[in-house]
């Protein structure tokens, strides 16, 4: 099916075969543009350049193979987890793209991406004078109301001179091809504009699957940009290693896999506003060792939502005094909080004059008419034209008294609504503005083994640097399904694509791997913010617990599947089990009634809480608010694993190899982590998860196997679940017996399964975890671990009763928790801060 | 008119807070027809920091952190302030509203008094058609502004009831509305948003009233907690008016001014963040009196 060799042949090569030709000419006959609407591809004159020589080359490629290599890139894209959600969904959506990329050719972007730098500039000065001077409000050149009617205008920071001397560090356009072949703007990002890791991620894909085609292209590397950027970030701060993250609104943001891919690829930390705190003019973030001042936050929290103190009350996204903490020029916020005053559509009318006035030169990039109906000529203008534009809010999303989150068309009305919005427009101009409708131009999409023509937005990225703005070759697509490209957005079942801004001569090759001569050594990577090391603490909890689970699932499967061995001690001590899975909340009381179900519940029931399944999934979701910190394997384990475990199984051999193929998959992770991750602080959390958590659950074993009248029968189960079988054979070469099952279970440091192992394990990351007391007395964890440390190095196996090994739980338990009392202080069992309420 | 204001604030925790970050608004402003003479804070427990500043609203905003573990949080304000206010009639020829409404968008200005700041939606006002379509009644084309926000202030005065426990301050200005009931704050919420749905530029004012009233004239409602009410810019020659929706009362001499700005969050006279306790008890006592 895939070509003999699998190989691209290379383009504009002599020999093409003639296929090739064929399925390419084929392509252009079937390409119908649109009536009327200008196109990327073919344009007045025929087929483009560019686009040519893209088609030539991935002609050559057959039909199979391209199939193939759509189907990778759809893998890798489900594999790494590239997910978005839509506002009001609670699942993940797996990111479609597009599998051809946009080509721009050097010329045309030359021109786009210096009309989007000045429009940055000017942007940039508008939001100086609003802030500051206020002469643009008082000469008129901006009708004060235009701002005024922003809730993004924010009185707090008027005044405030911006950390770090600018409004904007990123910058991103919406532009589309205008029926005049020129670039428009629809549309100004100025808050936080979000698609540039997305765009990030489309590139890595696309250019992975169509390697060779990708390199014959000279397509322009963004990761100069991204270099650029994080550097003007650097020089923002009032230090030399600045510590910089990503400010989140969460695991639950529309965006928050592309939160997790820039902190990663900017190597920059990922934090929530719960993980700030603010202390002497200064943010802090609260770490293992302590609180460790922030100099630079890049947000992805709207304005509004950053202080509860002085800006929206009822968020708890933000982190308390942090305007205030920009009064005192004590932290750099990017982009500084207000600026998105300017996604304003009422403005857009005022930019022109504005550019001539602030940089003495006209606007280069047009944008889309648009009229402000707070302006009266402005406003009879659209009244008398009201089917020819569409109609939208002048500040924010949605139109003013209309449901719909985008732009109202007047012909689409029934008759009292067209009456509604004309009397709201009349009553209150100021909130509405008119935009001319113009269809923008189409480009080529992939649709089964076809090309057909769509409509796109294209985001353009602009970065802040000491040298001016940089502007990232290529971008983030949105490609419409319906013709109205205005529509657009990842919500409405759109495809994304990659944007390949194409050159005549070789580019660069260039990576975010620094060069070595200009990187100072460094052999620990930053600091391990306490929410980071409580979920990796967590995972390595739910992991293990996950283990225990399936080793009990495991071991009764084994004994239903292969019956006759029925003797009434074996029957007893599969009671024992089905006794510990309902402690475990992995099945309920009532299901022992038929033990024949009990094994596979506890593996697969998803209302149980203690099933297997539930536990992967806990530590799958643990593993969401640790993606920038995991491996792509690692994270692809878990996610394989909890898909598989969900899958249905039929009998006992089908639970037990279900049980045993999961167990594998854990082991394979903890083979990952073991050998893959750094021996920094977020190691050992993972590591303190998982050995707190085996201690435990061995204890419970050797405590419900090991009592003082256990069978030959128990003491089995017990070298089986705690996998000492073969070390107990080649030790005693007798039957197990009490004495020597326990002190291996139990006592053995030497055994990486027993308790003991686990707790020397546990006192010695303690150990090497900073200390917070400054007087040297020893801390709660750590006094915890050696007691029970010492405790374990003198006991003896005969002594190890029920009794006491019921302690030795307690202990454990006890251990655990103070180490998550000492670590993650705002954890789930914190205090969070409350608003002070009253009418006062 | 001089008063003399002692305006305490307790807040009273279950269990202990740990930190304490608070905003407080409660120096009484100099202007618009009222003089501060005297002012002074007192603070229980200690705080480990304390600035001050004057916010965008012109408001004398104090920032305070306890860092010490406390049950209880005491604010005790004293100011003594001297008010000389005339307010026109309630029939006093005034612009015509639509004229007022067109003034307004002509200013060139976004600070604090300029009324472009006050037309549009804020955070506890917003700006909804059935509360646009019910002030409108009372601005029929043409009529005097004052005229018009005289009958406006009086129909929410006999239309609404006063019940101090029907709202809390998280109420909705939707059910308010709705419901038809509230305390001074919801009452100046409901008519700000009237005026602005009409385009009018109208804020909010927090402050006292005088706690007994001359001889021979009935007790005012709200006068024992702080009180609440609406000031709407008239155009550029009368300027900012107060109106009292719960009292029925165009602002003179027995309105003392906190602070204004375009709603309660704007001018909340304490206000912050803590960490521990969830369960709180607040009391409030004010009390003015007349010195001279």
């Amino acid at each position: 099916m895939v070509d003999s060799n699998g190989q691209e042949a290379s383009p504009g090569g002599g020999n093409r075969p003639r296929p090739a030709q064929r399925r390419a000419a084929q392509w252009v006959r079937d390409y119908a543009r649109l009536p009327g609407i200008p196109d990327e591809y073919i344009g007045e004159d025929g087929p483009r350049a560019v686009w040519t020589r893209f088609f030539d080359a991935f002609a050559s490629l057959s039909p199979a193979d391209i199939e193939r290599r759509f189907g990778a890139a759809d893998r890798h894209l489900k594999e790494a987890g590239v997910t978005y959600r839509a506002p009001g969904e609670s699942a993940d959506r797996h990111w479609a793209l597009s599998h051809l990329p946009l080509l721009i050719g050097e010329s045309d972007w030359q021109q786009l991406s210096s009309g989007i730098a000045q429009r940055a500039q000017l942007l940039e000065m508008v939001l100086r004078d609003l802030y500051g001077e206020g002469k643009l409000i008082a000469d008129g050149a901006i009708p004060a109301a235009a701002i005024a009617g922003s809730n993004e205008y924010l009185r707090q920071v008027c005044g405030i001179r911006p950390p770090g001397g600018r409004y904007l560090s990123l910058y991103a356009a919406d532009v589309g091809r205008g029926p005049d072949g020129r670039w428009w703007v629809l549309g100004d990002r100025t808050q936080a504009p979000s698609g540039a890791g997305y765009a990030l991620e489309n590139r890595l894909v696309l250019s992975r699957a169509f390697a060779s085609l990708y390199k014959s292209m000279n397509v322009e590397r963004v990761a100069p940009f991204f270099e650029a950027f994080r550097d003007g970030l650097r020089g923002s701060a009032d230090r030399d290693e600045p510590r910089i993250g990503v400010l989140t609104p969460g695991s639950f943001s529309e965006t928050y896999f592309e939160h997790a891919t820039l902190a990663r690829y900017l190597g920059f930390l990922l934090v929530e506003g719960d993980d700030l705190a603010v202390s002497g003019g200064r943010v802090h973030i609260r770490t293992v060792a302590g609180l460790k001042r922030l100099d630079v936050l890049l947000r992805r929290v709207d304005s509004n939502s950053l202080d509860p103190l002085e800006l929206d009350a009822s968020s708890h996204l933000g982190v308390p005094g942090l305007i205030d903490v920009l009064r005192k020029d004590g932290v750099v916020v990017a982009n500084m909080p207000g600026s998105g005053v300017l996604e304003a559509r009422a403005l857009l009318g005022f930019l022109p004059s504005l550019c001539r006035r602030l940089l003495g030169e006209n606007l280069m990039m047009p944008h889309i008419a648009t009229w402000w109906c707070g302006q009266k000529a402005a406003r009879e203008a659209v009244l008398s034209r009201l089917d020819d534009v569409a109609i939208e809010g002048a500040y924010g999303r949605g139109v003013p008294g209309f449901e719909s989150d985008g732009p109202v068309l007047a012909s689409e009305l029934s008759r009292a609504d067209r009456e509604r919005l004309v009397a709201a427009i009349e009553e209150r101009g100021i909130d509405f503005v008119g935009q001319e409708l113009v269809r923008l131009s189409t480009t080529p999409v992939w649709d089964q083994g076809r090309i057909v023509p769509r409509p796109f937005v294209l985001r353009v990225f602009a970065a802040a640097t000491p040298q001016g703005w940089t502007i990232m070759p290529g971008g983030f697509c949105r490609i419409a399904e319906q013709l109205d490209a205005r529509a657009v957005s990842m919500g409405g079942g759109a495809r994304a694509a990659d944007v390949w801004v194409v050159s005549d001569k070789a580019v660069s090759t260039h990576t975010l791997l620094p060069g070595t001569d200009t990187v100072r050594i460094r052999r620990i990577a930053g600091v391990l913010p306490s929410r980071a090391a409580d979920n990796l603490f967590w995972l390595g909890r739910y992991l293990e617990r996950a283990e225990a689970t399936l080793r009990l699932v495991r071991t009764l499967g084994t004994q239903q599947r292969d019956p006759g061995k029925g003797s009434s001690s074996l029957q007893h001590a599969a009671e024992r089990i089905q006794r510990m899975l309902v402690t475990w909340g992995a099945v309920t009381q009532l299901s022992r009634s038929q033990p024949a179900k009990v094994a596979a519940e506890a593996l697969q029931a998803e209302e149980r809480f203690g099933s297997c399944l539930s536990l992967v999934r806990s530590a799958q979701r643990t593993a969401t608010s640790l993606r920038e910190r995991l491996s792509p394997d690692a994270w692809q384990v878990i996610t394989e694993m909890t898909a598989r475990l969900a899958e249905e199984v039929e009998d006992d051999d089908g639970i037990v190899s279900a049980a045993e193929l999961t167990l594998q998959e854990l082991a394979s992770f903890a083979g990952l982590a073991q050998e893959n991750m750094n021996r920094a602080a977020g190691w050992r959390f993972l590591e303190m998860g998982r050995r707190a958590e085996r201690a435990i659950n061995t204890t419970r074993f050797a405590r419900q196997f090991a009592y003082d009248e256990a069978t030959d029968e128990d003491l089995d189960v017990l070298l089986t679940l705690v996998d000492c079988q073969i070390t107990y054979r080649s030790r005693y070469l007798v039957a197990p017996s009490l004495a020597p099952v326990r002190d291996l279970a139990v006592l053995d440091p030497y055994n990486p399964r027993s308790v003991a192992f686990q707790v020397q394990a546990l006192t010695e990351h303690i150990a090497s975890l900073p200390a917070l007391r400054e007087s040297g007395l020893i801390e709660r964890p750590q006094r915890l671990a050696v007691a029970v440390q010492s405790m374990l190095a003198t006991a003896e196996a005969g002594a190890l009763d029920t009794k006491t090994l019921f302690a030795l739980e307690q202990d454990l338990l006890n251990l655990a928790d103070a180490i998550g009392l000492r670590y993650f202080p705002h954890g789930p069992n914190a205090s969070r801060p409350e608003k002070l309420t009253g009418l006062a | 008119m001089i008063y003399d204001i002692r305006h305490v604030t307790t807040y009273g925790y279950e269990s202990p807070v740990s930190f304490a970050r608070c905003t407080l608004r409660l120096e009484p402003r100099s202007g618009a027809g009222q003089r501060l003479l005297s002012h002074h804070v007192e603070i229980r427990p200690r705080t480990a920091e304390r600035h001050s500043r004057r916010d965008f609203f012109g408001i004398f905003t104090e920032s305070l952190v306890i860092d010490t573990p406390h049950r209880n949080l005491r604010i005790d304000s004293r100011s003594r302030v001297a008010v000389d206010r005339r307010a026109p009639g309630r029939t006093a020829p005034s612009p015509a509203w639509d004229e007022v409404r067109d003034e307004a968008l002509a200013v060139t200005s976004l600070g604090p008094a300029s009324p472009v700041s006050y037309v549009f939606a804020s955070a506890l006002v917003p700006v909804s058609s059935p509360v646009t379509a019910y002030a409108a009644l009372s601005f029929p084309p043409g009529v005097g502004v004052l005229v018009g926000a005289v009958d406006l202030m009086h129909r929410i005065r006999s239309e609404f009831k006063y019940d101090p426990k029907a709202t809390v301050i998280s109420t909705p200005l939707r059910e308010v509305f709705e419901k038809r009931h509230g305390v001074c704050q919801d009452f100046a919420h409901v008519m700000i948003a009237g005026l602005r749905g009409l385009g009018l530029p109208a804020a909010y004012v927090s402050g006292y009233l005088r706690t007994i009233p001359p001889p021979g004239r009935e007790r005012l409602q709200g006068a024992d907690a702080t009180h609440a009410w609406v000031s709407l810019w008239c155009g550029d020659e009368l300027g900012w008016i107060g109106f009292d929706p719960t009292n029925d009362l165009l602002v003179e001499n027995d309105h003392i001014i906190l602070g204004v700005g375009r709603d309660f969050a704007d001018v909340s006279p304490v206000d912050g963040i803590i960490v521990g306790s969830p369960k709180q008890k607040l009391g409030v006592a004010v009390d003015v009196v007349v010195v001279e």
